[in-house]
């Protein structure tokens, strides 16, 4: 199993916004570096929410211009895009179908579950090599 | 030669390298060279018909692709050309409680208003489904967000499912309600309370039969290619019927 390690402090960012966004879907990028295969969040970046409000309910996308600004602020830190992290406004932690299907590969996802307006926990995703589904990432939160 | 530019997630696949040299003269050839230098690409690239993913955009300077000649497009020496992602996720499912506590009220409602002769409280319900249409939620449904879920009296109801078709229901329920508040507020009752009891009959078959009556319309329209109905019914579910 693959590791992600955050700083406890930007996972409460991270359960800021979710919570923040509810009932929408809150998300951002994952910026970091890699070390063989296990990652390490040293910042994130949110985005505003690209898709048509038509759909935001149960949708992001973040649209080829709002990733580039994405890569461009990680190579300004000297880091990588790593991930992204979304919010499923009271739904479960775990990868929704159009999750996978939508899916990069070695990006981590990290999901967090928000119900009612509070968000309850989040779980690491990766997607497997032959697309068929999501293996789960261990969560590290560091000081 | 032309140049591919990789974004982060795939450059775990080129051994870190952020750009790579290809040769062909076209977009095809040189997604052709690229993926024959880095075949664990393909499938994140291509579905199984070769065609580009939804996700991956290509750009040539700063012209998608899909708006010059597509793969066709020429490539001369010295171009880049960029893989850009779209990212996107989410749930893709609707809380039918949600749903189903507005049915009940626009049904109650309206019933009163007939019981009570009352052609304002018909105009309230209209207005009220006009603005949840245009703010793109259910008009009742925040008594389900706010009351009766947090109190635990209805559970969510969490189907794979598209939101559009609901909204588009509801707003149709919203312009016959309001032809049947004007019809009455004209003197033509009876035609006013059979509107008004035409969006009740419609709003019980869904609630107590789970068929949605405007979904279906709405999915008709996009069996039509009409613009603005993208979305088809989830797979295995009948158009109109609440999914599984």
């Amino acid at each position: 199993m693959t590791t992600l390690e955050i700083p406890g402090i930007i996972l409460s960012q991270i359960h800021a916004y979710g919570e923040r966004a509810y009932p929408e879907e809150g998300a951002g990028l994952l910026l970091g570096k890699v070390n063989e295969g296990n990652k390490r969040v040293v910042s994130i970046l949110s985005l505003p929410n690209a898709r048509e409000d038509i759909a935001r309910h149960n949708r992001y996308l973040f649209s080829p211009q709002e990733y580039l600004l994405g890569e461009s602020e990680a190579e300004r830190l000297g880091l990588e895009l790593i991930g992204v992290f979304h919010s499923h406004p009271d739904h479960p932690n775990r990868p929704s179908e159009f999750d996978r299907q939508w899916a990069w590969p070695s990006f981590s996802y990290l999901i967090t579950s928000v119900q009612t307006r509070r968000a309850v926990e989040s779980r690491a995703w990766r997607l497997a090599e032959d697309r068929s589904q999501f293996e789960e990432e261990q969560i590290l939160v560091r000081d | 030669m032309p140049t591919i530019k990789i974004p982060s997630p795939l450059r775990y696949y080129t051994n870190s390298l952020a750009e790579v040299q290809v040769r062909g003269e076209t977009v095809t050839e040189a997604m052709d060279d690229f993926i024959a230098q880095y075949p664990a690409l393909r499938q994140h690239l291509f579905n199984g018909k070769g065609e580009l993913r939804p996700f991956v955009n290509l750009y040539l300077d700063k012209e998608d692709i899909r708006h010059l000649h597509g793969l066709d497009t020429p490539l001369k020496e010295g171009d880049r050309l960029m893989i850009v992602p779209s990212i996107a996720g989410g749930t893709g499912e609707v809380d039918h409680s949600a749903l189903r506590t507005n049915q009940a009220f626009i049904i109650g409602l309206n019933l009163v208003a007939f019981i009570l002769d009352a052609t304002w409280l018909a105009a309230l319900v209209a207005f009220l489904m006009a603005v949840g249409t245009a703010l793109k939620i259910p008009a009742f449904g925040f008594i389900y967000r706010r009351g009766l879920k947090p109190l635990g009296w209805i559970k969510p109801d969490l189907r794979k499912d598209n939101p559009e078709p609901h909204r588009f229901a509801q707003g149709f329920g919203a312009v016959v309600l309001v032809g049947g508040v004007l019809a009455l507020s004209a003197g033509a009752t009876a035609l006013g309370w059979a509107l008004v009891w035409l969006v009740i009959a419609l709003a019980a078959l869904n609630l107590f039969a789970g068929f949605c009556a405007g979904c279906a319309v709405y999915y008709w329209l996009n069996r039509l290619d009409v613009p603005g109905f993208v979305k088809a019914p989830p797979e295995g579910t009948f158009p109109g019927m609440r999914p599984k």
